[in-house]
């Protein structure tokens, strides 16, 4: 017991009085051993650790060239029956695998399923688009193995059904990246530019201050104020004019950087995207026309009823427009005169009387499908 | 198509609450055919305590042996009876408008309120009595003319306003939420402004057809179906038809003066207002109306909107209108109000009615309680099966998805006929599994 009792003792002060070793020897267990060949990393200081996507499962390079050299052999973690060829080796990005094999699984899939917004008819259809990529990727990820076999097969489906579109898609996704960065290298060139601009423009400013200033001294050197004065709004003037010329200056350039970037960029954008069908001036009441067409507005309208109130102060000071009143009055007279609701509401709106005369017999039958409004 | 056509197409009178006769008739008669077979699942479904409600009426008609023993079904009404109380009770909606001296717009606002309200609600459902008080104050609200619920109430004998509250909303959703009514009268005054530019028409023959028509707009077309079936300008016509048939004619000819010409296409060739270019100066706004539409309209078109036979289709929907106008014509009122012919013809349907009206239903402020009830009730209890469907439906029913509106069913459970409606309702998972 008493012997027992120092060990005992000393580790749990090691685990109280530092955590960082203990973490030090798991990290060593985890990240910096070989699972294969228990090498640690203290014994081979560039120890590197591979993957085969096939399985992800990770081993150090020592042990791939061992037991791949000879050609495509079985994963040696044990129940892991894959074959691994030397090919597939690769080491890992990212430091949790599960990550690495997500990252894989959506690389592939967005190979696959790279069509665009502008392939679909509506904003609707690419959502739905979208929601069915992601479910199947996740089935990938994370499914069962019928869910992912499933999955499998329908991505390879696709694959083969939509090549053509596939290819097509991923030309048009490097050109557009081409572009983008054709189009990011310009504005940065435009800003390098820009940046170098306003250094000169600042050593400029500063020589002629400068300068103004020694004119100024020596003006004032010279003893003559009135002088001094003059100088000095000539030199506020001179300063007020170059501040000027150089907001022009920069405006015209601005413009200029502006005109090539939205240049690219809408070159980019029209390749890709097909021009919208024009639509006229924006129309607020629907293409309604407000002309009257079975009357006329004259300026003599009037009615007794109103008469009373053309000389009402009440009436008159609030800017009550009488014609306004006349003409509702003129378009409720007339408004829905040649709308026959029996008619319409059975057969239909447009039809010629002769047509309603000739089509009442069938008025009845047509009539019972159309009766709930 | 007119202009003016295809603005009022816009109006949701003409697209929500125009109907043909025979749609109307059918829309009616599903109503009541739908009323009827409800009443009587809730009449059936009333416990013993039914015995309270069918024990006065049972008192006041002869005994009946079959009355008597539990649930005998009462006597409904049918629609054309139906029909026939709607205008008793119009009539009454604008009596009770009178006395309250509202405005003609009000009350003829009212009006097509609740002639359009029981158009898919059966009088035998909600209360006439309560809902043509409702409909009056909601008119009012329609017309812009906003009065206090207080002195609304005042002035019909409603010192509570929930009485008159509770229904407001469940008439909006009878309206289907349509509360813009497209009258006649300020038409009425359009065609006078017209008719007394021309030469040929006496003042005091225009002023005398105006009195009359404005009488005909302010009874007859109301307590017909005519604004279901006409546009506004039809039913002015009408009415002024009725009053002078002479002067209507001369403004459906004047406007409709159209003759196409014979096989030249230069149709604008000053052609526009052939017939009445007399007394107008050539003013900057006639200029400004009529240079567009004689270089836009060709006179196919023309022919379409102001030529011949569409007159003769006019006068022939304004003929029709005139009949169903004259049917109502404003002296009838004193038949409608007349003693004996109340005794004789609607005293017996009322008390039909009060023996088959729903149970559910009929006290508007206790229906309103209830719902509100039920609607906290369906915020609170997450775990309730049913309400999303419900609104849902709900929703279709106000929008118009089926005409006749199936009402929200309300379960009436079987404890719950006699006291608390509360513990009818206080299971939220329903029934019993």
């Amino acid at each position: 017991m008493s012997r027992r009792a120092p060990p005992g003792a000393r580790t749990a002060a090691a685990a109280s009085s530092g955590s960082t070793s203990s973490s030090a020897l798991a990290a060593i267990n985890t990240e910096d051993m070989c699972p294969v060949c228990k090498t640690i990393r203290y014994l081979n200081k560039d120890m590197e650790f591979l993957i085969n996507p096939e399985c992800y499962h990770s081993m150090c390079s020592n042990c791939v060239n061992r037991l791949f050299n000879d050609g495509p052999n079985q994963c040696p973690y044990a129940g892991c029956h894959r074959t691994l060829r030397r090919k597939g080796f690769r080491s890992a990005f990212f430091g949790d695998l599960a990550v690495e094999r997500e990252v894989d699984i959506r690389r592939r899939v967005a190979a696959v399923f790279n069509q665009v917004e502008d392939d679909f008819e509506t904003l609707r259809d690419y959502n739905n688009y979208l929601q069915m990529v992601e479910d199947l990727t996740f089935d990938l990820v994370s499914g069962t193995d019928a869910q992912r076999r499933a999955a499998e097969a329908t991505l390879q489906q696709w694959e083969a059904e939509h090549k053509a579109d596939i290819e097509r898609n991923r030309k048009a996704g490097k050109e557009a990246d081409e572009q983008s960065r054709r189009r990011l290298a310009a504005e940065r060139e435009a800003a390098r530019q820009r940046r170098f601009e306003a250094l000169r423009e600042a050593e400029e400013e500063k020589r002629e201050r400068a300068r103004s200033r020694e004119e100024e001294l020596d003006s004032l050197a010279q003893g003559e104020a009135g002088a001094a004065g003059g100088a000095q709004r000539v030199q506020l003037k001179k300063r007020g004019q170059a501040a000027a010329s150089r907001a022009v200056e920069a405006a015209v350039k601005s413009d200029v950087a502006a005109a090539d970037v939205g240049r690219l960029s809408i070159r980019g954008l029209k390749e890709k995207k097909k021009a919208p069908p024009p639509d006229g001036p924006y129309d607020p009441f629907g293409g309604l026309d407000f002309m009257p067409s079975r009357y006329k507005l004259r300026p003599g309208l009037t009615h007794p009823g109103v008469e009373k109130y053309k000389v009402d102060p009440a009436h008159i000071t609030g800017g009550y427009n009488f014609d306004e009143y006349a003409a509702r009055a003129m378009f409720e007279a007339f408004a829905g005169l040649g709308v026959f609701i029996e008619d319409e509401k059975e057969v239909g709106i447009g039809l010629s009387a002769g047509e309603v005369a000739t089509m009442s017999a069938g008025i009845a039958a047509v009539g019972d499908k159309m009766e709930l409004d | 198509m007119a202009a003016e056509d295809a603005r009022y197409r816009q109006t949701s009178q003409y697209q929500m609450w125009s109907f043909s006769p025979t749609q109307l008739a059918a829309m009616r008669e599903n109503t009541n055919a739908a009323a009827r077979t409800r009443i009587a699942e809730r009449l059936a479904s009333l416990p013993a305590a039914s015995n309270t409600t069918s024990a006065p009426t049972s008192s006041v008609n002869t005994p009946d042996p079959e009355g008597a023993s539990i649930s005998a079904l009462p006597e409904f009404l049918s629609a054309p009876e139906e029909a026939q109380l709607m205008n008793f009770y119009t009539l009454e909606l604008l009596r009770a408008g009178d006395h309250a001296e509202m405005p003609d717009e009000i009350k003829a606002t009212a009006a097509a309120f609740f002639r359009r309200f029981y158009v898919t609600n059966s009088i035998m459902t909600y209360p006439p009595q309560e809902m043509l008080i409702v409909a009056l104050f909601f008119a009012c609200k329609a017309e812009g003319s906003f009065i206090s619920i207080t002195e609304f109430g005042k002035q019909f004998g409603k010192d509570n306003p929930e009485d008159i509250l509770a229904g407001e909303f469940l008439l909006c959703q009878g309206l289907r939420f349509a509360i813009d009514v497209k009258h006649p009268f300020r038409a009425l005054r359009g065609a006078v402004m017209e008719l007394s530019t021309l030469p040929d028409i006496e003042r005091n023959r225009l002023v005398a057809a105006e009195h009359r028509a404005r009488e005909i707009l302010r009874f007859s077309a109301l307590m017909t179906d005519a604004y279901f079936h006409y546009t506004p300008s039809q039913i002015m016509l009408a009415a002024l038809s009725l009053a002078d048939r002479g002067v209507a004619e001369r403004l459906i000819t004047q406007t409709f003066h159209y003759v196409a010409p014979p096989f030249t296409s230069n149709n604008n060739s000053g052609s526009e207002t052939p017939a009445t270019s007399g007394p107008d100066a050539p003013s900057s706004n006639t200029k400004r109306n009529a240079a567009p539409r004689s270089s836009n309209n060709s006179g196919e078109d023309k022919s379409q909107i102001i030529g011949s036979h569409i007159r003769d289709k006019v006068l022939g929907t304004i003929e029709a209108c005139r009949d169903l106008l004259s049917k109502e014509l404003p002296e009838r009122r004193e038949h409608w109000t007349n003693k004996t012919v109340i005794k004789a013809q609607i005293t017996p349907l009322r008390k039909k009615l009060t023996k088959c009206r729903d149970p559910d239903r009929w006290n508007l402020v206790e229906l309103q309680r209830v719902r509100r009830e039920q609607a906290t009730k369906k915020g609170g209890g997450s775990d309730d099966g049913e309400p999303d469907d419900r609104t849902l439906e709900s929703d279709a029913a106000v929008f118009g998805e089926a005409l006749p509106v199936p009402p929200k069913r309300r379960k009436v459970g079987a404890t719950d006929g006699g006291g608390g409606p509360g513990e009818g309702k206080g299971d939220p998972f329903g029934g019993p599994l």
